[in-house]
């Protein structure tokens, strides 16, 4: 007997709830069917709430094709907006001089030429767009919103079944992960892990940690679209922005954006990257001077959007020294550390994160994990730190139930080694009983080689093993199988794994995996999206090594669609990345080190490098002030590294 | 204790549903009792638009924070008469004091750099004062007030709706603004100008972000057939304050 009052599951379909023996049993629950059948339409609140299925209601339909259709902003729906033309985004400093140090010639690049774009840009860049529903077939609810963007053929899913974002070291896409909620009549979409995008096309960005909320008001044929940016990177306060967009009539053609990054500067090395050094970029007055807009304007900030403003331009010559001052970093001000979401957890716990195919990562113990399966027993690439190797094995457990055949290790350091005795312990390698090594008296022989049949395999570069037993790091954590030149490879689980010797990269004992069929690799600390690149001089590492390595990695690579997804890449420390991100990290670290050449070259000190501030437009995405890699100690090894040299050089 | 069959099951919901479709769905809204009065357009406010709001100032950066350059008609429809009249303004002769707020009427009003304050004057009427120019705008709900004739002109409202669906519109959360019988003014401070016919609708639209900022969304069409040769569409928007921090009237200028 269903009860007045009675309220079934919000999750209960109402064709499951009509259906019910309890509906069936009485007249009186029948008319409360009824009455729940006309009301559920219209109650948003009252005794009926919360019956119908979450996303089953929706607002406005906003399906169709739209397009710009306002008259404001011309400049940065026609083309890319001027250069230095910064006013109304609330810039920090790192922000500003990120800008400032962009060079269009950066579009140039291969990993940039196809780059898409980021919302809200795709939002007032010049195409048209196209919404559409995606419903349950059996019950109607509304399960996504997709948009697709003819510029850069973004592809957006809003999700609106009420599902989670996904995890801070999850990957990144230029369209993001979105969820969907209606408020009232608005379609507020909640935007993470998105990519670096444009701001504008002049080079103002916002960082891979920016989070977008965006809400899309329909009036008649227009929908009046609003959004706002959280970038703790580079901006100080929201950036938020309205447009207005209009509803095609007719499907417009063209649909498509097809492009292909080729060769566009030949005679440049593969590891240069074109910006402008600090308070040198040629077109800073251009926008200015055509437009007659005092330059404090043009440089952004959060002041550029506030009333106030205007009394600050009535003062020519203070605006005007006001404004040089935001072209260089700013002496004495406090060095910044990153402020991105935290993407190697410290919660105890092991996170398993499929990549894709066979390959997963594996996060929480110190350095990432990668960790291959198959018909055969895992492949695995680095131990962590070894604080929680029991849940590490049994994560590798849940994906094989086969013990771990390999172990590579990327380099000698602990957060990559740490579980190294442990995880062999747990594996064995069958292809060693009866086999050559079987015969051998290893222990006597080589050291190391204790009962290689019931471990797994220890494999990296000769490096590795002359670093840790100068070391005279525990017997177990050694690699005993290594190699010395280019390239190890084997036939595992299906598919090719390449080792690349990176030399002189983090260290000089350096390997890159790469699982060629899940087309995965993995980079260890060469690659860190935390972190500037821990170059760590005293064990081999150098700048131009690493700049090599980064740019041996992007030589493997290929994009599935603009510059997202295809070969996915492991970091040795934070978030699932692809080759833009890669191909980011390497821009950061020419741009940087190319600056301390400079300064080197000009007869800079250290001290006189580090108070120059060369880091400070990226200082707040991979900087630290505390822990084991400081900037000051990442500036000091590039400092110390180039200085070696004389001239000193980077990029090939 | 009966059993009643799916079938039957389904005929009598959808007859009750008819009897409550054909009925004024209103009584969902306003409870029991036919002879409720009308809930008056302040108590049937869908958003809550009082309070200070200040500008955000992004959208035409260029046209808005500065004054903007003689002759830079950029992205304004203007007819060709329009142009040529905008191109003969001269900032030097231009405007007499009786014309000073020109740039502050209506049309061009909520592009302002500044803040707003927005009340309730009565049960019918919201009350818009900017600080920009000092000038007040009244939002009458129902039959509009006034001759107009001024920068302000007469100011229609209605909490938008949209037409059909069961039990008529649904409401969308807006509001709407139509203004007309304006004084002829500038859409550009640069002296595009705009007639004494020219038609402007506003909606305005509240966004409550999670991190507690609240924005008021302004689109605006702007028709003018004497000066435009299509609808002027814009859009601005406000953040909220928590009180009147910043307010600072100043005369036209």
């Amino acid at each position: 007997m269903l009860r007045v009052g009675h309220r079934p599951p919000a999750v209960k379909s109402m064709k499951t709830f009509m259906r019910s023996p309890a509906v069936r049993l009485s007249p009186v629950s029948l008319t409360i069917t009824a009455l729940i059948a006309i009301t559920g339409a219209f109650a948003q609140d009252g005794p009926f709430a919360g019956l119908a299925p979450q996303g089953a209601s929706s607002g406005t339909d906003v399906s169709g094709t739209w397009r710009v259709g306002g008259n404001q902003d011309a400049a940065y729906g026609t083309a890319a907006g001027s250069l230095v033309d910064y006013g109304g985004i609330p810039f920090n400093e790192a922000g500003r001089l990120f800008a400032l140090a962009w060079s269009a010639s950066r579009q140039t690049l291969r990993t940039e030429q196809c780059a898409g774009y980021v919302v809200p840009y795709a939002f007032y860049s010049p195409g048209n767009y196209r919404f559409w529903e995606e419903r349950d077939p059996y019950t109607q609810r509304l399960i996504a919103i997709h948009m697709y963007f003819q510029t850069s053929e973004l592809n957006r899913t809003i999700w609106m079944d009420g599902r989670p974002h996904p995890p801070a070291w999850a990957a990144h896409t230029f369209s993001g992960f979105s969820t969907g909620e209606w408020k009232g009549n608005i379609l507020t979409i909640t935007t993470t892990h998105l990519k670096h995008g444009y701001i504008r096309g002049n080079g103002a960005s916002q960082s891979d940690e920016a989070t977008v909320t965006e809400s899309l008001i329909r009036h008649g044929d227009r929908v009046t679209y609003f959004a706002q940016t959280i970038d703790p990177v580079w901006l100080d306060g929201p950036f938020t922005k309205t447009v207005i967009n209009v509803r095609n009539v007719v499907d417009p053609t063209a649909w498509l954006y097809a492009c292909e990054d080729g060769e566009e500067i030949i005679a440049r090395a593969d590891s240069r990257v074109p910006y402008y050094p600090f308070g040198q970029n040629p077109s800073l007055r251009e926008y200015a001077d055509k437009n007659h807009v005092p330059m404090l304007g043009t440089l952004g900030g959060s002041d550029t959007t506030r009333p106030e403003f205007t009394a600050k331009l009535k003062d020519t010559a203070a605006a005007e020294a006001a404004a040089m001052v935001e072209t260089t970093p700013v002496k004495g001000n406090p060095q910044q550390s990153n402020r991105g979401a935290n993407a190697e957890p410290d919660d105890g716990e092991i996170h398993i994160l499929k990549v894709q195919g066979n390959v997963y990562m594996l996060v929480g113990d110190g350095g990432n994990i990668t960790v291959q399966v198959g018909d055969q027993g895992p492949f695995v690439v680095d131990t962590g730190a070894g604080r929680l190797s029991n849940k590490v094995i049994a994560a590798i457990r849940s994906l094989s139930p086969r013990p771990i055949q390999f172990i590579v290790n990327t380099s000698f350091h602990s957060a990559h080694t740490g579980g190294n005795d442990n995880l062999a312990a747990a594996g064995e390698d069958p292809s060693l009983p009866g086999s050559f090594f079987a015969g051998q008296a290893p222990v006597a022989a080589t050291g190391f080689f204790t009962d290689p049949a019931h471990r797994a395999t220890l494999i990296a570069q000769n490096n590795v093993l002359v670093r840790m037993q100068a070391a005279k790091m525990p017997e177990g954590l050694i690699p005993p199988d290594t190699y010395l030149k280019e390239r190890r490879r084997k036939w595992h689980n299906g598919e090719g794994i390449d080792m690349f010797y990176e030399p002189n990269a983090s260290t000089d004992g350096d390997t890159i995996v790469h699982f060629r069929g899940a087309d995965v690799i993995a980079a260890g600390d060469i690659f860190d999206t935390m972190h500037y690149p821990f170059i760590d001089l005293k064990n081999g590492g150098s700048v131009q090594g690493e700049l090599d390595a980064l740019t041996n990695i992007l030589e493997k690579t290929v994009y599935q669609h603009d510059e997202d997804g295809g070969t996915m890449i492991v970091p040795g420390h934070g978030r699932l990345s692809d080759e833009y991100d890669l191909g980011e990290y390497r821009a950061m670290l020419f741009i940087i080190a190319d600056r301390i050449r400079t300064a080197i070259n000009s007869g800079a000190t250290v001290a006189q490098v580090k108070a120059a501030r060369l880091t400070a437009d990226y200082d707040t995405r991979f900087g630290a002030t505390t822990g084991s890699w400081t900037t000051d100690m990442f500036v000091e090894a590039v400092y110390a590294d180039l200085k070696r040299r004389s001239p000193a050089t980077v990029g090939k | 204790m009966i059993v009643i069959t799916r079938r039957v099951c389904w005929i009598l919901s959808l007859t009750i549903a008819s009897v409550f479709a054909l009925s004024d769905r209103s009584i969902f809204a306003q409870g029991r009792g036919g002879g409720t009065p009308p809930r008056s357009p302040k108590q049937a406010a869908p958003a809550d638009f009082t309070g200070y709001w200040v500008s955000v100032v992004v959208e035409d950066w260029r046209y808005r924070m500065i004054d903007p350059n003689k002759g830079d008609f950029g992205a304004l429809p203007l007819t060709a008469e329009a142009r040529r009249v905008a191109a003969a303004w001269d900032p030097a002769k231009y405007p007499p004091p009786s014309e000073d707020c020109r740039n502050y009427g209506a049309v061009n009003l909520m592009r302002q750099p500044g803040r707003i304050h927005i009340t309730w004057q009565d049960d019918q009427t919201l009350k818009l004062e900017s600080d920009a120019g000092s000038q007040t705008r009244t939002l009458v709900f129902g039959s509009a007030r006034g001759p107009g004739g001024d920068w302000q002109g007469v100011s229609q409202a209605s909490w938008d709706s949209i037409a059909g669906g069961r039990g008529g519109g649904q409401p969308t959360g807006s509001l709407k603004i139509v203004t007309t019988n304006l004084k002829p003014g500038f859409l550009r401070k640069n002296g595009a100008p705009t007639s004494a016919n020219a038609i402007l609708t506003e909606y305005f639209d509240r966004i409550d972000e999670k991190d507690g900022n609240s924005y008021l969304v302004v689109t605006t069409t702007v028709e003018d057939a004497v000066n435009l040769t299509a609808p002027y569409l814009t859009s601005v928007h406000f953040r909220k304050q928590a009180d009147a921090a910043g307010w600072a009237p100043t005369a036209c200028r």
